[in-house]
Order: C-alpha cells, then structure tokens, then sequence
C-alpha cells in the first residue's frame, strides 16, 4: 500500500493509466495518416500547371491551420493561466506552444521547397512569409523566456504574457494576402476565398488531411500535457524526499 | 514562365524532400517523446517501489 502523502497516488499515475488509451491514438491517427498519403500520392487529380508538387499543398496548408490552433490554445491556455493561476494551464499552453512551432517550423520548410520550382525562388520577404517566420520567432522566444526563468511561477507568467500577445500575429498571417500584394498565392479556402478557387476533389483531401493531422497533433498534445504532469509531480516528489531526509 | 519552371519531371525530387523532412520531424518528435514517457513511468516504478519498501520496513 502506498502512502497517500507520497503524491504518487494522485493526478500523474491517472495519466500513466491511460498510456494505452495514447498508443491507442496514435495507432487509429497513425491509420488515417496512411489513409491520408494515399488520397495525396495517389487519389488527388494532378494540378494542371504546377504538376505533382502542387501536392504539398496537402501538408503544408494543414499544418499552418493547426499551427494556427496550437497558438489560439497557448492564448486561451495563457489566458486562464494569468487568471487563475493554476499550473494546468500553464502545462497546456507549453505542449501546444511546442507542437505550434514543430507545425511552423514544417510550413517553413514545405514553403521554400514548394517555391523553388512554382517562383524560381527559395524565400520571398513578402507579407505572409516574413509575418510567418515573426510568429515563429515569436514562439521560439516563448520557449527561450521558459527556459532562462528563475522558477516555474516566473517561466509560466512571463511566457503567458508572450503567449496572449504573440497570437495578435496569428490573424495578421492569416489575412496578409489579402491586406497586402503577396507572393503568396490568395487563399483558396475559407470565407474570403473566392470561389471555384479549389477542385471539389482537391478540397475532399485537403479536408481529410485535415481532420488526420488534427488527430496526430491532439496526440501530441495529449501526450506532452500528460507527460509535463507526470515529470513536474515527480520532481515535487523527489523534492518531498529530499527535504525529509535527516542530515547526515 | 509559371509552366516552364514546373513540369512534372524536375519536380518530383522537391516533393519527396518535403514530405519526407516532415515525417523525419513527425517520427523524431514522436520517439523523443514517447522514450521520454516510459523513463518516466520508469521512475515512478522505482519510486513507488523504495516507498513500499520503506513502509513495509517501519512497519516490522
């Protein structure tokens, strides 16, 4: 029997139950994803200009968007954090900020690479690239801030403050093609798209690829939380050890 | 010069590197964190398993 006081009976060994429940996840996520480069490599119509590069489109579009909702969880997250103060939030707010720039960073890379052979050029300095690459830096900041504060309270406060104000990047990326002449093609989803902009079966798998890098990130984001939870209560345990032990 | 600069052929090599960049990313990422989750468990194994020991030794 173990001591209920010893902090290992309470909210982390939950999270250690449901380990099977998170591969279980991952496998059903891991099985759309298959799913899903078979309608990208093979069922999705060939574009008539750009050929088969047009398909990264099928990645590189839903990881902007999830990125963009990894970042809407940091503010939300940040939000509640600053409010109630409560470490929860903190732990959600610094998994999603992770998968958001893991999710950026891949936008970054598809990007250039998409672009090399479409504009003859790696990287343009227009408006949704630079203001990308700022929310990246912006994230990437969040995480340096964590990292170089003093105690958990200070990394959590100060990152939540960068987390609220950072996401006032989010809309400007999101509507700079259409606030600015771009590069960057228009938006071809989305309320101010026009339309016909996208092929009726294109649309179909960009919205499974979607929904299954929606899976995948929720895993992620599942995974990170929990495992936050798990590794600040075994600190707090160790600590607990350490200070009860009697001097030698 | 749109069509030029992209015919099927040459671009190929692109797209192979930015899917499979992404999954190297998507496979590290997750084998990161799924070794980081079982040497915690691991721990908590070993902890739980000093504290019973410790217990069972106020005990007698």
């Amino acid at each position: 029997m173990i001591n209920k006081t010893n902090g290992l009976n309470s909210e982390p060994t939950s999270l250690v139950g449901n380990t099977k429940l998170i591969y279980a996840s991952i496998f059903i996520s891991s099985v759309m994803m298959v799913v899903n480069m078979y309608l990208i490599f093979v069922w999705a119509p060939t574009e008539r200009i750009m050929g088969h590069i047009q398909r990264i489109f099928y990645l590189h579009v839903p990881m902007a968007w999830l990125a963009f909702i990894a970042f809407f969880i940091v503010f939300v997250s940040g939000v509640l954090y600053l409010w109630k103060k409560d470490f929860k939030y903190d732990r959600i707010a610094s998994s999603a900020a992770e998968i958001g720039v893991i999710f950026t960073t891949i936008v970054l890379i598809t990007g250039p690479i998409w672009a090399k052979p479409i504009w003859g050029i790696w990287w343009s300095w227009d408006a949704r690239l630079t203001t990308t690459l700022v929310l990246w830096m912006i994230y990437v900041g969040y995480h340096i801030v964590r990292s170089y504060s003093s105690n958990r309270a200070q990394a959590a406060t100060y990152s939540a403050i960068i987390g609220v104000i950072g996401f006032i990047d989010v809309p400007i990326v999101y509507f700079a093609v259409d606030w600015w002449r771009t590069q960057h093609q228009r938006l071809v989803v989305g309320v101010t798209s026009a339309d016909g902009s996208l092929n009726d079966d294109m649309r179909i798998v960009l919205y499974f690829s979607l929904i299954a890098f929606t899976a995948l990130m929720l895993c992620l984001l599942w995974l990170r939380v929990s495992m936050k939870g798990l590794e600040m209560k075994l600190q707090s345990v160790k600590n607990n050890r350490k200070n009860s032990q009697p001097l030698s | 010069m749109l069509a030029l600069l992209s015919t099927p052929a040459n671009n190929i090599p692109y797209l192979f590197f930015a899917f499979a960049l992404a999954w190297v990313i998507f496979f590290g990422l997750l084998y990161v964190t799924t070794r980081r989750h079982v040497e915690i468990e691991n721990e908590i194994r070993i902890l739980k398993d000093e504290l019973n020991q410790g217990q069972s030794n106020d005990v007698e």
